[in-house]
This record gives structure tokens, C-alpha cells and sequence, in this order.
């Protein structure tokens, strides 16, 4: 009897204490106005390269210097992991104050409040140094700036310089279409070796980025991130031409499409694939790698029929919503992006900065690595895509986007087939 | 649970079952704590839209996550996967577990080497099983491509890349990552199995796999019976291995319901409609629960 | 026909190590299959385990070159020492320790009196025992773990890694208090009683009787769960997120960077080096670990 009176308050206590423990995660304070006084604050860095960890530590330690009163911690993060610690995170009210991210992934958040508006904390050198059109890619649809753009990213066509000598085949300059790297593709494809490698086991980045190259937009987004899809002939243009490479012309390795980018990459250094498509980032890792004597070289922008537009998606640094000093952080971040420091960053990881003068600075200490200059250029023409800002976009790209690629890419599905899958995949979401 | 039937000499104290509370009770506060209250939280968690969000309110909303998942193909899908993951894991574990076995109880040289590298699987945290085999499968510079090469077989397949053999080879992962135990476990219990009956056996003129079958195997049912039906439950709820993979790649062809859950809560926010798929994963181990303890049961009444 | 013998009862402990009895008529091409078997098996287990090693010492040339070959060209140990400064791998190995050892003691210490009553004693303890042991190794992770980090949150104890060892106490209870019960109902209770009519207090008879015998399952239990908590992942990532507090599983995630660039060479060395510690152990305890210790567990 006695136990059964005991199970029954136990019950009631745990039904209680849920109702309480679910909401518990967001009994943090709001953000107060800056507190006078000393604050240390959390950095969460996702520096991954040796030479960007200690430039940004560098930075950190000089900022700690001439700020006493800002005291900066740095942490270290992964890019593999940050979203679902994110999530965790701002959930338990345990995320860092300074977050480092990217906006696909940040803009997110911003949606779900977790983000601090920092339009007012920034100084208009800062806003001016960065395009309108990569500020938008960390601008809600109410106008708040939750995040500032720092590095971009560009898919570039890593050449190796000797083969084309070897093919007799003249390496591009100023231009290149996607129907001239198929036409070069094939010259360069011969016993055994291919063309082009592209590491496309994660298709879905690639393939949305560059669309823009032919206005492939794909999604109608409205204010409140809702969205309508509309994958016609341009949206599917970039995939279209990846798979009659791979196997009408047999000029592109289709097991490499198979593979990450990083998988991909000793067979361009051995001389399997006489070009190499990636993230411009990849450029750090050949440096690193490349045999004695390996020569290559970066080609121009892949131009579709709208020009050489690719998507921005740049790294981000945002301020939560939940730290107690979100002045000050903003203070650090607005440091943080000095030319200068951009510079910095960009050199150790291979990376293009979205500020402008931070642009020439790096062009300005890389004159005598060549390659830097394509790589630089890619990186004029970026603009936000509506994909970025609608809701459930991740879910589309994880459940239905990515293996509907990765089948059209392995040939077991037809371009039709693919059409369909991606507009029915978002409407099974919505 | 074996019961102790001994005789009662001294008289029963009137406080043994206090005295038992006693005993458990440091062990039980930790446990309502934090096992079995979470438990009862994520439980209901499923029947309410707890979503991601600064200041969300959490309402109930009885079976509504249940008719939803009802018609979501991909969670089915993801379950019959981890069915079959469960079951081909499981199944093949125990055999190849038994064959090894039965080698290591023999009287073979050099079995001290084999007993240790039998276990090595068991010392890796699965996280290192994971990143090393997927540097072993990769298409271009793993061990696995490369011996198919030298033997002539077609040496590019990209193992966990390719949808048709992606389940497979994480299949086999799972297997070499569970065999140590269920090794262990079988081993255990063949030398449980008298000697006196295989002598026996033996002078009554049974031939090696006579006696096998008809004095080894019917002696080692309970346990293979028990190892079983505990590999089936770990198997099913079975997450960091495959994780670290493939992450349920590629095209969901290794998502696991455990890693379908995960990812509804921890990518998309859906805290509650990921604890109703938990709940739904929990009524069906339940059931495999339900056949190992009847099992349990009918053995010890044999 | 079949002869069904009924299997022995169980708690008559087998002393003797169980070999092959001696078959007259044995054809002599059995035991080299059976060393190719063996041998088979070990390839199998063990290959992975060398080939890590063998990557751990080559050079990233020699990794990117696609070159493949068992033996490095130049023996790179560097690797180790990269990967041990990249990530602070023995910082993040202290911890690791810690966080074991701590886990290890505390079960041990309350799961010992636990199984002690669970064994010995008549009480409705015992079902409901049975059923939380095997009903929390059915729950999926994904349904406790954010009540968890809320629950420790709440107390403050997230991000620390004395939540951490509370959280894995609670995740090896299930496993030790099975095994441990099992080896104590496996100690007759007759033994005691003898103690007992011999003048000895119940303490004495427990410390001095009881505790000797089940030294060996103390020992396999506590290995258990000592190798558990080495190897744990995934709560330590929900609820440790400053890289200091890291555990060593959490640190080998630090060596893949974006859109799968990863450093093989130190990658394979700090995964070697995690596993060494439950190396170690095994090699010790390897004997007795195949040679009937599990039969505590297997009877309970």
C-alpha cells in the first residue's frame, strides 16, 4: 500500500519536474546591456590547418594584450561536429559567446532566435569592406546582421601543368566554360588516365553552388525562410554536364564521383587525372603533399551560360544571443575582421576573404605564388543563393538531395528521375 | 537468476529485506537519477512537438508524432535496415564466433597469440574501429583494394561509397567488432561443458562432429541462446560504429533507425518527434526482450 | 538416434581446463585445417590492427602518393608526436583517465553491496533489478540523452567531468551488477554459514571469505567497466564541450577537417595510442579472461 502511494507521487513529481526540465534548457538570463567590470568571453575557433590555428591564436593573444578588460578564451571546435554541438549547446544554454560557423548552417539558428543582432556593434569599415551581396548571406529577413562573412570558399579546377605539355593542349586562361573543360577533358584523357577527377561523394554543396553559373536557382524564398521549388532544365544544367563527361565522353572518373575530395587527390598528384575539381582549399593540402617536382596550376572560373556566379557561403563569426556581453564580443569580432587579421586567416587556410581590402592585402603578399591570382578572382563574383535562407533546406540536402546526386552520379537513376525526386523529396518535407 | 535453494539453517533475520534496501540504496539514487527519470522524460517526450528554438513552447500533442511517422517512408526505411543490420550482424557474429571457439578451446600451438589477437577488436573504442576500416576500405589507398588487385579482382569498388555494398561492408565491420565478446562468452561456456560427457560420448564410439552436435551444442544452447538474443538488442540500438562510418550514407543506405533519431533531434531540432521514433525502436526491442527472457525461462525448466 | 544428455547443472564449476579428449581414428589432415582456420581468424582480427600501425609511420608523401605498400619507405615517427601536440592528446588522455578510474571505483564500490543483496538476498528488489538491467540496455540513446544534459545542467554538473563519471556510473551499472551477482551466487552459501557457526561476525566472514573469492570477478568487472568508460563517445560529446575537459575518443575527431580532409599518418597514430591502455589490459588478463571468467556472467 505504502509503495503504491510512493509510485503514484513519484509519478506525479516526474511529470511535474518534465514539464519544468523541457523548458528548463532556456532559463538563462537574456542578453543584458554590457556589464562595466572585466568579462571573459568563449571563443569556439573551427580552425583546422596548423598555419590557421596559430594565426588565429595569434590574433587572440594580441586582442587579450591590448584588452585586459576582454579577456578572450579560445576553444577549438570541428567542422564535422559543430552543428549538433550547436544545437546541444543553445539548447542548454552552454554555447560559446564568439561562434565560429558558416552561414548555411548559422542562418539556422538565427531563425530559431539564438543568434544576437550585431548591425549596431559593427564599425562601417567593417560594413564596408564586404559586398551587399555576401552581407545579405548573414542578414535576416527582418534586416538584423547576426553574423559577419569572413572566408569564402570557391570550387576551382586544379590543372596539372605537365600533362596538358604532355597532351599538347594549351592550358586556359582568362575564361573557361564548362563546355571547353569538356572539350579539354577528352584531349587530355588517354591511356588510362582521365581527364578530370571530382570527389563528389557529398554532391549537393557543389551542385547548388554552381548552379548560379546558370541562374539555377531552385527555390522561391519568401521573408519567413517557406519556400517553393522549381527544378527546371538550368537548375540541373551543372549535373547534367558531370554525368556526360563521366559517361558519354568517359573523360571524368566516375568512381572518383564516388569519393571525398581529399580521397580524390592522390590520383591528381599521381598523374591519374589531369585536372582536379575541389574547393580552393584543397590548394593548402597539394602544397603539402605534392611529389618533388609536381607542377600545377589553378584555371580560371567555370563559367556557365550566366557567367562564373558561384553561391557564397562564407565562414562566419556571430555573437549568442545568450551571452551576457554581447557588446564586447561584437568588439572582438569587429577585430577580428581587420584587413589585416582577414589576411592572415586567408593566407593559412587557403581561403578568399570576403572584405575587399583584406582581398588586396593577400594579393599584395602573394606575389610570387601565381596561383593565388585564379584563386583570388573566383571569389569576385559571389552573391547569396535563396537555397541558403529557406527552412528545412538541410533536411532536403541530407534525406532527398544528396542520394538522389549520388544515384543520378552512380547512373542508376535518369536526369528525369532525378527532376523528380528533388521536387517531390520537398514536398514530402514541407 | 540462479536462486539459492540452501537449506535454511539459521532462522530467517526480520531484517534481511531491510537490510537489502540498505545495500542497494547507493547504487539506486544515482540510478533514478539519471537513468530512470530521463527515461521517463525522453518517453514522454515523444508524445509532445519539443522543437529547437529559443523560448519554444512545448505542448502535447498526444499520437499526432505517431500518425505522422506512420506515413514517413524514410523511418521505415531506416527500420528494415536496422533489422537487417541487426539480424545478418548478429547471425554472422555468433557463428564465426563459434568457429573461432571451438579452435581456441583445442590444444593448437601458439594458442596464447591467437587468444590475444581474438580480443583486439574488444580494445578499440568503436570510434577507432570505425576510422580504421573506413582507411581500409577506401577505394584508392585501402589494404582491402589493394589485395583484390593483386589478386586480380577488380580493385576499385568503393566499398562504403557504393550503395550496393555499403550495408554489407558495414555488416562486416559490426561482425569483427563484436566477435571478441561472443567469443569470449561461447568459449566460457564450451568449457563449462563437462569433459566426463565428451570422454562419454567418445568411448561409445561418437565420431568429432557427432559429438558436436549431439553433447557440445546442446550443452551451449542456454548460452548461445543468451548471447544472442543479447547481440539482436545491442546490435538494433547499435550507433557509434556506423556513425563514424558513414553516417547512415550513402543515400541512407546504412541509416540506422538509432542514427534516423539522431539526426531528426540533433541536425533538424525535432526533439520530440525523434523521441517518438525511440519510443517506437523500444516497443520493438521489447519484443526481442520478451522472447529472450521466455527463453530464459523454458532453459531453466529444462 | 539421438542421445540427448541433459547439460551439466549449473552450478557445478568445471576447475579442469577442457581439452580435446583423445579420438583414436583422427585423420591427419584435420589439424592443419584447423591451423589454417586459426589462422584465417587471426588475419582477419588482427591485420586491421598492424595496419594502422604500419600507416601511423608513413609520411603524408608516401600516404598521398597512393603508393601502397606494407612497410613505410622512411619510418615516420613524427606522426606521434604531431598528433600528440595537435590535439593534446595527453592532456586529453589525463582526462580520459580520470574519468575511468573514477567511474571504475564508484561502481565498484556500489554495485559490490548491491549484488551482494541481489544475490543473497529474498527480496522484490531482485525482479525489479532484473528488469532496469536488461530494460536500460534496450533504451536507445537518443531517448535519454538530452533529459540527461538537462537533468545535469540543472545541477550544474554539464561540462565537467564529474558529470561525466556519474553518467557512465550510471551507463555500467546494468553490465557489473549482472556479472557481479552472478559471482556471487556462484559462492556457495554454506561457506559463509560455516564461517559463521565458526564464531566469525558477519563482516569478517564477508571480508575474509567472500571477498577473496570473488577477487577474480571483482577483477574482471572492474576491467569491464574501466575499458567502457575509456572507450565511450557519445555522451562525452553531448556534455563535454570545452576542449580542455576532452576525452581521448572526442580528440580523434579533431584530426578531420572540412569536407573530409584528414591527416592519416596522425590519425592512425592517436588512434593507436588510444587503444593502448585496453592493450595492455588485455595482455595481462588474457589467460584468465578465456579460461572460465566470464562463467560468472554466463551462469547469472
Amino acid at each position: 500500500m505504502k509503495r503504491k502511494a510512493l509510485l503514484g507521487i513519484g509519478a506525479a513529481a516526474v511529470l511535474t519536474l518534465s514539464g519544468c526540465a523541457l523548458n528548463g534548457g532556456d532559463s538563462s538570463s537574456d542578453s543584458t546591456e554590457s556589464s562595466s567590470g572585466p568579462v571573459t568571453l568563449t571563443f569556439q575557433s573551427l580552425a583546422y590547418q596548423d598555419s590557421t590555428v596559430a594565426a588565429v591564436k595569434d590574433i587572440v593573444d594580441t586582442w587579450n594584450k591590448k584588452n585586459p578588460d576582454i579577456k578572450i578564451k579560445l576553444t577549438q571546435g570541428t567542422w564535422d561536429n559543430v552543428h549538433d554541438q550547436l544545437v546541444t549547446q543553445f539548447q542548454g544554454g552552454t554555447a560559446p559567446d564568439i561562434i565560429h560557423d558558416e552561414s548555411s548552417d548559422i542562418m539556422g539558428f538565427a531563425q530559431q532566435g539564438y543568434l544576437a543582432d550585431i548591425s549596431k556593434y559593427l564599425s562601417s569599415d567593417v560594413k564596408n569592406a564586404v559586398s551587399k551581396d555576401v552581407w545579405d548571406t548573414v542578414t535576416t529577413a527582418d534586416g538584423k546582421i547576426v553574423a559577419t562573412p569572413t572566408l569564402l570558399q570557391t570550387y576551382v579546377v586544379f590543372a596539372n601543368t605537365d600533362a596538358f605539355a604532355a597532351a599538347n593542349v594549351k592550358v586556359p586562361s582568362g575564361k573557361l566554360t564548362w563546355d571547353e573543360l569538356a572539350s579539354i577533358a577528352k584531349q587530355l584523357t588517354a591511356n588510362g588516365k582521365f581527364g578530370v577527377g571530382w570527389g563528389l561523394k557529398q554532391p549537393t554543396a557543389a551542385v547548388m553552388n554552381t548552379a548560379l553559373g546558370f541562374d539555377g536557382t531552385f527555390f522561391d524564398t519568401k521573408d519567413d525562410g517557406t519556400a517553393t521549388i522549381h527544378v527546371g532544365d538550368d537548375e540541373v544544367a551543372v549535373p547534367e554536364r558531370i554525368h556526360a563527361m563521366a559517361y558519354d565522353d568517359s573523360s571524368l572518373d566516375p568512381v572518383s564521383l564516388t569519393q571525398s575530395g581529399t580521397d580524390v587527390l592522390p590520383g591528381f598528384l599521381s598523374g591519374k587525372y589531369a585536372m582536379y575539381v575541389g574547393g580552393n582549399f584543397l590548394a593548402q593540402q597539394i602544397t603539402e603533399s605534392a611529389p618533388d617536382g609536381f607542377k600545377w596550376t589553378v584555371l580560371p572560373p567555370l563559367a556557365g551560360s550566366a557567367g562564373a556566379a558561384q553561391a557564397a557561403n562564407p565562414q562566419t563569426m556571430s555573437v549568442s544571443k545568450q551571452s551576457k556581453a554581447p557588446a564586447q564580443a561584437a568588439k572582438f569580432i569587429d577585430y577580428f575582421m581587420s584587413p589585416e587579421n582577414q589576411a592572415k586567416l586567408a593566407q593559412g587556410d587557403w581561403l578568399i576573404p570576403a572584405s575587399k581590402p583584406a582581398r588586396d592585402a593577400v594579393a599584395a603578399a602573394t606575389k610570387g605564388t601565381p596561383v593565388w591570382g585564379p584563386i583570388l578572382k573566383s571569389g569576385e563574383d559571389l552573391a547569396g543563393a535563396p537555397f541558403q535562407k529557406a527552412k528545412n533546406y538541410p533536411q532536403w540536402k541530407d534525406q532527398y538531395a544528396t542520394p538522389a546526386l549520388q544515384q543520378y552520379f552512380a547512373n542508376s537513376i535518369s536526369l528525369d528521375d532525378l527532376k523528380k525526386q528533388l521536387s517531390d523529396g520537398w514536398s514530402s518535407i514541407g | 537468476m540462479t536462486a539459492i535453494a540452501a537449506p535454511r539453517r539459521r532462522s530467517r533475520r526480520r531484517g534481511d529485506g531491510r537490510d537489502a534496501w540498505l545495500l542497494v540504496l547507493p547504487a539506486l539514487i544515482p540510478v533514478v537519477l539519471l537513468s530512470v527519470y530521463p527515461l521517463l522524460q525522453g518517453i514522454l517526450l515523444g508524445f509532445t512537438d519539443s522543437k529547437a528554438g529559443l523560448n519554444q513552447t512545448v505542448d502535447f500533442t498526444g499520437v499526432e508524432n505517431y500518425t505522422k511517422l506512420l506515413g514517413n517512408d524514410l523511418f521505415w526505411s531506416s527500420f528494415r535496415i536496422g533489422l537487417i543490420w541487426a539480424f545478418g550482424v548478429t547471425i554472422l557474429q555468433v557463428l564465426a564466433s563459434l568457429g573461432l571457439a571451438l579452435l581456441l578451446n583445442l590444444n593448437l600451438r601458439l594458442r596464447w597469440l591467437a587468444r590475444t589477437l581474438a580480443l583486439v577488436p574488444w580494445a578499440m573504442p568503436p570510434v577507432v574501429i570505425a576510422i580504421m576500416w573506413r582507411m581500409m576500405l577506401n577505394p584508392t589507398y585501402g589494404p582491402v583494394n589493394e589485395t583484390m588487385r593483386s589478386l586480380g579482382l577488380p580493385g576499385d569498388i568503393n566499398w562504403l561509397g557504393d550503395f550496393s555494398t555499403a550495408l554489407p561492408a558495414v555488416i562486416v565491420v559490426g561482425v569483427w567488432a563484436g566477435m571478441p565478446q561472443t567469443t569470449v562468452t561461447l568459449l566460457a561456456g564450451l568449457q563449462n561443458v563437462s569433459a566426463d560427457l565428451h570422454e562419454a560420448a567418445a568411448i561409445d564410439g561418437a565420431g568429432t562432429w557427432q559429438r558436436f552436435w549431439h553433447v557440445t551444442l546442446p550443452a551451449l544452447r542456454p548460452v548461445i541462446f543468451a548471447i544472442t538474443s543479447l547481440d539482436l538488442i545491442w546490435n538494433f540500438n547499435s550507433f557509434a560504429l556506423v556513425f563514424v562510418l558513414t553516417a547512415g550514407g550513402p543515400g541512407g543506405k546504412t541509416m540506422l533507425p538509432a542514427l534516423f533519431a539522431y539526426n531528426e533531434a540533433f541536425k533538424y531540432g525535432n526533439f520530440g518527434y525523434a523521441a517518438a521514433m525511440g519510443n517506437v525502436m523500444v516497443v520493438v526491442i521489447a519484443a526481442f526482450l520478451f522472447l529472450y527472457l521466455r527463453g530464459q525461462a523454458r532453459s531453466r525448466e529444462s | 538416434m539421438t542421445q540427448t544428455i541433459a547439460p551439466p547443472a549449473p552450478h557445478r564449476q568445471v576447475t579442469r581446463k577442457v581439452t580435446e579428449p583423445p579420438v583414436r581414428r583422427m585423420r591427419t589432415f584435420t589439424r592443419p585445417l584447423q591451423y589454417l582456420a586459426l589462422l584465417g581468424y587471426v588475419v582477419f582480427l588482427g591485420f586491421p590492427l598492424l595496419f594502422l600501425l604500419s600507416t601511423s609511420l608513413k609520411t603524408p608523401q608516401e600516404l598521398q602518393s597512393g603508393d601502397l605498400s606494407f612497410l613505410p619507405r622512411q619510418f615516420n615517427w613524427a606522426n606521434f608526436g604531431n598528433a600528440v601536440e595537435k590535439a593534446n592528446l595527453a592532456h586529453a588522455a589525463g582526462n580520459s583517465l580520470l574519468v575511468a578510474t573514477l567511474t571504475t571505483v564508484v561502481v565498484t564500490l556500489i554495485s559490490l553491496p548491491a549484488a551482494y543483496a541481489l544475490a543473497r538476498f529474498r527480496t522484490k528488489l531482485r525482479g525489479v533489478a532484473t528488469i532496469w538491467i536488461l530494460l536500460s540496455q534496450v533504451f536507445p540513446f537518443i531517448l535519454i540523452v538530452i533529459p540527461v544534459f538537462l537533468v545535469l545542467k540543472q545541477v550544474g554538473l554539464v561540462n565537467n567531468p564529474i558529470g561525466l563519471v556519474l553518467v557512465y556510473t550510471v551507463w555500467c551499472l546494468p553490465f557489473a551488477l549482472w556479472m557481479l551477482r552472478g559471482y556471487v551466487a556462484a559462492i556457495p552459501v554454506d561457506l559463509e554459514e560455516a564461517g559463521a557457526i565458526d564464531g566469525a561476525g558477519r563482516l569478517r566472514v564477508l571480508r575474509s571469505i567472500v571477498l577473496p573469492l570473488l577477487a577474480p570477478g571483482l577483477v574482471a568487472t572492474s576491467m569491464f567497466t574501466f575499458i567502457s568508460s575509456w572507450n565511450e563517445f557519445f555522451f562525452a560529446l553531448v556534455l563535454i564541450q570545452d576542449p580542455g575537459l576532452q576525452t581521448l575518443p572526442l580528440t580523434l575527431a579533431r584530426f578531420f577537417g572540412a569536407e573530409g580532409q584528414v591527416q592519416l599518418g596522425q590519425l592512425a597514430a592517436a588512434s593507436l595510442i588510444a587503444t593502448i591502455p585496453s592493450l595492455v589490459f588485455f595482455l595481462l588478463i588474457q589467460r584468465r579472461l578465456t579460461s572460465g571468467l566470464m562463467s560468472g556472467a554466463v551462469k547469472g
